[in-house]
């Protein structure tokens, strides 16, 4: 018999980190552009309190003032600096979009494996979701608000509900093609069974959709508190956030439209960086795309 | 030699919506240690259901081993209890599919799938089980397993991937490796490589084999005895040269002429003969079959073979066919 080997051992060799990145980007330039847009974004909203002035501070003689050397952003009825607003604004968004993000994204994998593991339990469970998901979500979010005092944890939690049936819908769908899958024969035939089959056959394989919607819901996640809070349903208005800045400039729009204008800006840029990252994400994770590493 | 494994009259049956599907239908063979058996016939015939019956992995929502026994090693498999068969399943039998590309689970190293069935079936420390992975991807021939222990699947061929479900079969020394269509999705050199690479380690590790197979090339190369089942019931049981020197069966007779040869005597005569197929097609098994399940499709086919399944008639040693018309078969060779 002739001796078998293999032949693709062909040698590899390290690049030095800074030819890597520069291929990581070239080779996923919207996950580049999103992540240093957010990057920005991040840390200028860390930085905010040393950044800015206080972003509550009133003072009535700079009201309404034009973006200057001062006041970056200008400054709203209150002569309250908007540049500081704005940085501090950033916090709030950053803070529930993350958090509903991933807030949801455990609950909803938890029941998507539930429900696309055990299908006795997944008809059930399928139809409270449909049913979530037949309320609008700022419908929902409103209504969960007014039951409550207001407060960033209500605020983050009013978001989650509506969002977490969407990702059941993708963890379970994935789950189920998972489940067809030869690998997960192969695996109960050597004798896996059980928790160690979800834990390590089918979980790891739901991540790269997970993760993909995470950002999506990351995103929504924001816009949505932006929108309860013009509304006057979200976070309470001591804090700064985007929409609260924008609804308390909405009826100064017309002589001074940088107190909507900054902030919505902010809000467009926050939410285009995460979705170009969900939008590169996607691409790579996607396993009919080839996966070089 | 004794047996490791005796399956007796096995009936698996697929309770469906257009009725009770037989798809084994009392199926009998024994496999010695260390023995090569390979169980061919077209698709459907049950070859594969068999095979899962004996690791009790059909789908419990639509199907039930409704009769017969396996006993494995001395113990009858049936009355062992979920958690006791998961200690053979992938230890004392192993099982191999026919899909390299998606046998291997995409996000695990190579390494790591070896060793965790180490790991589950033996208790030993993890770095033992990486040791033992090793070892075997140098045994199954797969080079530069130092490196590729570390890789994912998606970075090794379809010939390599089968490697690495190999080395997980046999990972844990079992008697019995299953072996389900292990060559039908490579193209037919890294077949070959395959085939041996099987062959070879099954002297090594003293491993008795189950080729299941529609191949009768892989059957001739590899196998010591041959299990030839026909819509879900065994045909014709024989020692491999045997079966190829005198198939009994008509049905084994048109398997064989449905194989393309390139020795014949009508290659010197300038004309290669037509393929011959075998007329109709395969019984539905959702409906009782009467008589011999082959007898619509049979040349020799009488009417008591249409009203009487016929018994397994042994011919000569080791050699049984299931057919009432061995005598006028033969005699038409």
């Amino acid at each position: 018999m002739v001796a078998i080997t293999d032949d693709t051992a062909t040698p590899r060799t390290e690049a030095p980190a800074a030819t890597r990145w520069a291929t990581a980007i070239r080779r996923n330039p919207t996950i580049a552009a999103g992540a240093v847009l957010l990057a920005i974004l991040v840390s200028l909203a860390i930085l905010a309190p040393w950044l800015t002035a206080d972003p509550l501070k009133q003072a009535t003689i700079n009201r309404l003032r034009p973006p200057s050397e001062r006041f970056w952003f200008g400054t709203d009825q209150f002569g309250r600096d908007i540049f500081a607003r704005t940085l501090h604004g950033a916090r709030v968004s950053l803070i529930v979009g993350l958090t509903v993000a991933a807030i949801s994204s455990v609950i909803g994998l938890a029941l998507g494996i539930v429900c696309g593991y055990f299908r006795r339990i997944d008809g059930i469970v399928m139809r409270v979701m449909d049913g979530i998901m037949a309320i609008p979500s700022i419908l929902l979010a409103i209504a969960l608000i007014t039951l409550t005092r207001p407060g960033l944890a209500v605020v983050i939690i009013a978001i989650v509900i509506p969002e977490v049936p969407r990702v059941v819908r993708v963890v379970r769908s994935v789950v189920l093609s998972i489940r067809a899958q030869p690998y997960i024969d192969s695996a109960i035939a050597g004798g896996t069974r059980g928790f160690k089959l979800l834990a390590r056959h089918v979980l790891p394989n739901t991540l790269a959709p997970l993760i993909v919607q995470a950002t999506y819901i990351c995103a929504a996640g924001m816009l949505i508190e932006a929108a309860l809070s013009f509304l006057g349903a979200g976070v309470p208005p001591e804090i700064p956030s985007w929409g609260n800045i924008i609804a308390q400039g909405r009826s100064f729009f017309q002589i001074a439209p940088w107190t909507i204008l900054i902030p919505g800006a902010f809000l467009a840029l926050t939410v285009l960086a995460v979705n170009l990252m969900g939008d590169g994400l996607r691409d790579r994770l996607d396993p009919r795309l080839a996966r070089r590493m | 030699m004794t047996n490791i494994l005796e399956v007796r009259d096995l009936a698996t049956h697929f309770f469906t919506l257009d009725g009770v599907v037989r798809a084994v239908d009392g199926v009998s063979f024994d496999l010695a240690r260390g023995e090569t058996l390979g169980i061919v016939g077209e698709s459907g015939c049950g070859k594969s259901v068999t095979a899962l019956s004996i690791l009790r992995l059909i789908p419990p929502e639509t199907s039930r081993i409704v009769g017969g026994s396996v006993r494995f090693d001395g113990r009858d498999l049936a009355a062992l209890s979920e958690t006791e068969m998961r200690t053979i399943r992938g230890h004392r039998i192993a099982m191999i599919f026919q899909e390299p590309m998606t046998s291997l689970n995409p996000v695990l190293t190579i390494g790591t799938q070896i060793a965790e069935n180490v790991v589950r079936h033996t208790g030993v420390p993890w770095r033992a089980a990486l040791d033992r992975a090793r070892e075997m991807l140098d045994l199954v021939k797969i080079a530069d397993a130092r490196r590729r222990i570390d890789e994912y699947p998606h970075q090794l061929s379809g010939g390599m991937r089968q490697r690495a479900m190999i080395a997980i079969a046999l990972s844990c020394n079992p008697q019995v490796l299953i072996a389900d269509e292990p060559t039908t999705a490579l193209d037919v050199t890294i077949q070959a490589q395959i085939l041996d690479l099987m062959l070879e380690l099954k002297e090594k590790l003293d491993t008795a084999i189950i080729m299941i197979t529609h191949d009768l090339g892989v059957i001739a190369e590899t196998t010591q005895r041959v299990v030839v089942m026909y819509a879900g019931r065994k045909v014709e049981e024989a020692p491999v040269e045997a079966l190829f020197a005198q198939p009994t069966h008509p049905y084994t007779r048109g398997l064989m002429r449905a194989v393309p040869r390139l020795d014949t005597d009508a290659e010197i005569a300038g004309r290669r003969p037509r393929l011959q197929e075998i007329p109709g097609i395969v019984p539905a098994l959702n409906r009782p079959i009467t008589g011999c399940a082959f007898a619509p499709r049979c040349g020799f086919a009488t009417e008591r073979c249409r009203a009487e399944a016929p018994p397994l008639i042994t011919t000569s040693a080791g050699h049984a066919a299931a057919c009432w018309e061995t005598a006028r078969v033969l005699e038409a060779a």
